[in-house]
């Protein structure tokens, strides 16, 4: 089966990221020193030359750059500068916006006016669907609880505070909903590309089931990500990919647990659970923003407009997140009603651009693609195993 | 006659024979040869002390005969010569033992190779005793000088001459001067333009009053020796001018290799399929068009055509990459949006500039494909009427072991360079020997590289072996210099381990006559005998060994001197 | 112990005498049993010079010149082809096996040729025993 070269790709790849593509000489330092490189592998050398060739179909078949955590150690020796670790980070944002059969991932990378209206656009809508709700019911004194703190889910005129809370909830459901549902046909299609359009590979299907494992492991534990140089990355990704699951959890499936009336004592589980988990997203956030403003390492030297994003974007909602937690145990009721607002009104745009079309949805590819890599190999190695047989 | 005294010398080369060769029982057991007065070995015997050594011997011990045992006598028979005449002795009282190439260097028992070393030297020894003293000869030097060839080496070398107001004789086959130089449009690494460079100077040689120009002319067969060469061109019309010269140039330069030899390129079937110097035409026409005159969107640039691939031409021509680069960098300023393909399968930018202008070409986006040159060439073929381009090429690209399609609207194939079809008539002709690839052989391929094994005969250019221009013409001016070293001289020496009749002995057969290849011999019907021109013998020694009565000698290679170190080899023989 | 055969060998300058050098620089490795003389051309070669080898003791004579087409001398080679047939014959006649002298083409740069052709002659000679005309000479007078 042959490929057939495309001159146009490395053109449109600059959007996604890519600055020169020509200097890599394919000397393979970068598969030499990289730590992820598995025995007979040419991981990332081969990922640039597909690149360069512009074989697309070959690109949308490779897993390879979802194996790379970017821990920049090919940049740093590659004798040509040809930056093969930011080459591979552009090469996920790509095969982003091919898994995403929608097509609104290629817009919002590509297009600052794409990204820039989605996210205005719910912005705004969160903001107007609370402005009809406007102004607070009569006296403050009647939304200040027993422990001092503001009753929340009362801030709305004519709403009871369990109909309020259903609201959200439902609206959290529709969300999380939507999104699981983008992620699920995102990674069914992707599935459908590397997988099943591979004619080279075929899976036995006892294997779907022994190699789920990975998939688990890989998601709960990040062990490969912990193969690579830097522990003190490896930590906070692990503390922000925890809190940023714990903090989902809680607003999606615990929302009545979690958004109540009383102000439970600090060391309630539900207390602990939000401290955890802001804690460890405000870590990383400021970890990756310093290293990003200082360009401390070579993960951190180039930076996507769209990386940016995704720090301002969650750096707001967490730091909203806080200021309604605060404003409501000092029982600031106008504060709260607004903060509160303003924290939904990132915190929606935010979902919805960045888990099913930008960074955020490495978080389901990554996993996913370790163990459909797997299951590639599995492939690959029962026929070896099969032809050595046959020729026995 | 005098007593034999010789001095033997084994050289320990360092570790290089030392560590394979017991020398000093080497030495020792030369020592029990008759003749020998002194046996010893030394650490390099080439140095400065080491040559020291021999000639406070040969004076100390009145020594007349030297053996040294070292390396192969292609490389320092001449320095020990050379020792000798310092101490007062005759250069050819003087033998060489290769005990490095022929012994250490290639055995792996130190007893066997030792034993070996000892036949060798005993050989050596033996044939020293029977050497005489030769005195050397001279020739007078024509000053002037025949250039085969007028590209551009050719009259590089024709006007470093004739400036120097020595007479040249310029033979071009073809009706102009310039060679492939003129065909050229641009010129890598600066992409200047290569009529400016030789133009000015193809009207330079035309008018130089030194310079005797002959268009549309050949050389058959050069007759004579260095110093006192004559020949005819031959011309149109039969015309015929007869000319004599002291030294000849070969700068005939070179071909393109025909690539419709490889069937799956499909050249001269596909219309937009040319070779390289098919495209200069176009570039220098500034018309750089496909065969329905429309622009190309896709072009592809497959490089190595007929170099390295055992099938054609082992070797590498040498500019073909830059050449690609070169044209790179000029599709892609006619072109700006177009595709450019450089199919490689390894680039060699070496040389001044270069390197640089691989970096450049690089940068102008240009995709490098690269494929097995040893394996197949990319097939190309025409592409479906639905596609939007002319053709499609198909190979395995190696970097990332992939089967491609590379879509192509022309296709340029980076011919290699070849030598001549009659390049082995010119051989023949002024007597230089051939590769297997029919490039002339230089008389050392490091330290003598424009001279031949035949005195005043000098190669130069891509006649050699593929160069480019920078080359070409150094390699023309060295041959220049050379020359006129020569002239300014005004005599050279001459080989003098010639043949000689005993006419004593002769019997006037006249077969030595049949077969002398250099016609040095003639009869003299008054004495009946065979007569030897010294100058225009070479020293083969076929005379010697064909002729019945042994009248015939071939001066150091005398039957006596063989014979007898065949005895010497045969003393040391192995025990068995 | 196993015989070892003395093998005399006539190199011509140009081609073959450079060819074995070239098999040294390379630092190949063949059987230590062969003897060089240098001669201009293997057109030199005498018959005499073959025939006095093998009265000297030895066991095999190895003749190498430049390829037909390649002679420094132009034909010198040819020379030496023409006599090596006769020789041949005359040596047979001798009651020798006539393996015992071989001619071959060695080019300046076929060291590797060369090595291999030296290995494949001291295999024939050591097949073929030791020679006996030094033997018999010394025996006769």
């Amino acid at each position: 089966m042959s490929y057939r070269v495309d001159f146009t790709l490395k053109h449109d790849l600059k959007k996604f990221g890519i600055h020169d593509w020509n200097e890599c000489f394919h000397c393979g330092n970068c598969t030499a020193i990289c730590p992820m490189t598995k025995t007979g592998s040419l991981f990332p050398r081969k990922d640039i030359r597909l690149l360069q060739m512009g074989l697309k179909d070959k690109l949308a078949t490779n897993l390879d750059p979802w194996l790379c955590y970017y821990c920049g150690e090919c940049t740093e020796t590659c004798p040509r500068d040809a930056n093969p670790g930011e080459l591979m980070m552009s090469l996920r944002r790509y095969l982003t916006s091919v898994y995403d059969w929608t097509g609104l991932s290629k817009k919002f990378y590509t297009s600052h006016f794409w990204e820039f209206g989605f996210i205005f656009f719910f912005f705004c809508a969160v903001i107007a669907s609370f402005l009809i709700w406007l102004p607070l019911s009569g006296n403050t004194a009647e939304l200040i609880n027993d422990q001092g703190g503001v009753m929340i889910n009362n801030l709305v005129a004519g709403i009871s505070g369990a109909s309020f809370v259903n609201i959200i909830e439902i609206g959290d459901w529709t969300m999380a909903i939507l999104v699981a549902g983008l992620l699920i046909s995102n990674i069914l299609h992707m599935f459908y590309r590397v997988v099943i359009r591979d004619k080279e590979v075929k899976v036995p299907v006892y294997a779907y089931i022994t190699e789920f494992w990975s998939l688990i492991w890989q998601f709960m534990t990040q062990s490969k990500f912990s193969k690579c140089e830097g522990k003190t990355y490896w930590v906070g990704h692990l503390l922000l990919m925890t809190g940023y699951s714990i903090m989902f959890a809680v607003i999606v499936v615990l929302l009545p647990e979690f958004q109540i009336e009383e102000v439970r004592p600090w060391y309630n589980w539900q207390r602990l659970m939000g401290y955890y988990a802001t804690f460890g997203i405000l870590f990383f956030l400021v970890y990756v923003t310093i290293s990003r403003i200082r360009k401390s390492d070579w993960k951190s030297k180039f930076s996507h407009p769209t990386d940016w994003l995704f720090i301002v974007m969650l750096g707001l909602t967490t730091i909203t997140g806080i200021l309604v937690h605060i404003f409501r145990i000092g029982g600031m009721v106008s504060a709260t009603y607004y903060m509160y607002v303003i924290h939904l009104a990132v915190l929606v745009p935010m979902i919805l651009v960045e888990v099913p079309f930008s960074k955020w949805s490495h978080l389901a590819y990554r996993p996913f693609a370790i163990y459909f890599d797997r299951l590639k190999e599995y492939s690959r190695k029962s026929q070896n195993e099969n032809k050595l047989v046959r020729a026995a | 006659m005098e007593e034999i005294r010789i001095g033997v010398y084994v050289c320990w080369c360092g570790t290089n024979i030392a560590k394979m060769v017991d020398v000093e029982a080497v030495a020792k057991a030369m020592r029990e040869i008759p003749g020998v007065i002194v046996a010893k070995d030394y650490k390099y015997m080439c140095s400065d002390p080491g040559q020291e050594l021999i000639i406070q011997d040969i004076k100390e011990h009145n020594l007349n005969r030297v053996v040294v045992s070292a390396c192969s006598p292609r490389i320092h028979e001449l320095t020990f010569r050379k020792a000798l005449e310092n101490a007062g002795l005759n250069p050819y009282m003087f033998e060489m033992a290769n005990i490095r190439e022929h012994d250490s260097w290639v055995h792996t028992d130190r007893a066997e190779a030792t034993q070996k070393a000892k036949a060798l030297v005993a050989g050596a020894i033996n044939r020293v005793r029977w050497h005489e003293s030769l005195d050397k000869r001279s020739v007078e030097i024509n000053p002037a000088t025949l250039i085969i060839g007028g590209g551009i080496a050719g009259i590089s070398a024709a006007l470093e001459i004739a400036d120097a107001g020595k007479q040249v004789y310029l033979v071009e086959k073809q009706s102009q001067l310039g060679g492939t130089v003129a065909k050229l449009d641009l010129l890598f690494p600066h992409l200047d333009s290569a009529q400016q460079l030789i133009q000015p100077k193809i009207n330079r040689a035309m008018n130089h009053l030194s310079i005797q120009c002959f268009l549309n002319a050949e050389i058959r067969e050069v007759f004579g020796y260095i110093g006192n060469f004559e020949a005819k061109v031959y011309q149109k019309d039969d015309l015929e001018t007869e000319i004599q010269f002291g030294n000849v140039i070969v700068a005939t330069g070179l071909k393109p290799f025909d690539p419709s030899k490889i069937d799956q390129l499909n050249y001269k079937r596909l219309p937009n399929v040319i070779t390289s110097l098919e495209l200069e035409e176009k570039l220098l026409s500034g018309n750089l068009v496909m065969d329905n005159g429309k622009d190309p969107k896709h072009i592809a640039l497959i490089h190595c055509i007929g170099s390295r691939n055992k099938n054609h031409h082992e070797y590498c021509s040498r500019t073909c990459c830059n050449t690609a680069l070169k044209y790179s960098n000029q599709i892609r300023s006619a072109f700006p949006d177009a595709a450019i393909y450089e199919i490689y399968s390894d680039i060699r930018s070496f040389g001044k500039g270069c390197e640089e202008l691989y970096t450049h070409t690089a940068r102008q986006d240009v995709m490098f494909l690269m494929y097995d040159q040893k394996g197949e060439v990319p097939k190309i073929t025409e592409a479906r009427h639905s596609e939007k381009v002319n053709m499609m090429l198909e190979f395995r690209e190696q970097l990332s072991g992939e089967h491609v399609e590379v879509p192509a609207d022309l296709v340029v194939l980076m011919v290699a360079m070849e030598a001549h079809e009659n390049a082995k008539e010119i051989a023949h002709a002024v007597g230089v020997s051939m590769c297997g690839n029919s490039f002339y052989i230089e008389k050392h391929p490091k330290l003598d590289p424009v001279a031949t094994t035949t005195g005043g005969v000098y190669v130069v250019g891509s006649c050699q072996s593929p160069k480019d221009i920078p080359d070409s013409v150094s390699q023309a001016r060295a041959a220049a210099a050379r020359i006129m070293a020569d002239i300014n001289f005004g005599s050279v020496e001459v080989e003098v381990t010639t043949a000689v009749v005993n006419e004593d002995i002769c019997c006037g057969c006249q077969t030595c006559i049949s077969v002398c290849p250099y016609t040095a011999i003639h009869f003299d019907a008054e004495k009946n005998v065979s007569v030897v021109n010294e100058i225009l013998c070479k020293g083969c020694g076929t005379c010697g060994s064909a002729c019945p009565t042994g009248a015939i000698r071939s001066r150091h290679f005398t039957d006596k001197q063989i014979l007898s170190q065949i005895e010497g080899l045969m003393s040391m023989q192995l025990q068995h | 112990m196993e015989f070892e055969p003395t093998i005399v060998a006539f190199l011509c300058n140009w081609c073959s005498y450079t060819g074995a050098d070239l098999a040294g620089t390379s630092r190949m490795k063949y059987a230590s049993n062969i003897r060089v003389i240098r001669v201009m051309c293997s057109g030199r070669v005498e018959p005499t010079f073959v025939l006095k080898a093998f009265r000297e003791g030895a066991d095999g004579v190895l003749i190498c010149g430049c390829h037909p087409g390649d002679c420094h001398y132009h034909e010198g080679n040819y020379k030496c082809l023409r006599r090596y047939h006769l020789l041949q014959n005359y040596i047979e006649q001798m009651g020798m096996d006539k393996r015992r002298l071989h001619l071959d083409w060695i080019s300046a740069s076929e060291g590797k040729q060369f090595a291999e052709l030296v290995d494949k002659m001291t295999q024939t000679i050591k097949e073929l025993g030791p020679c006996q005309v030094k033997h018999s000479v010394e025996t006769l007078t």
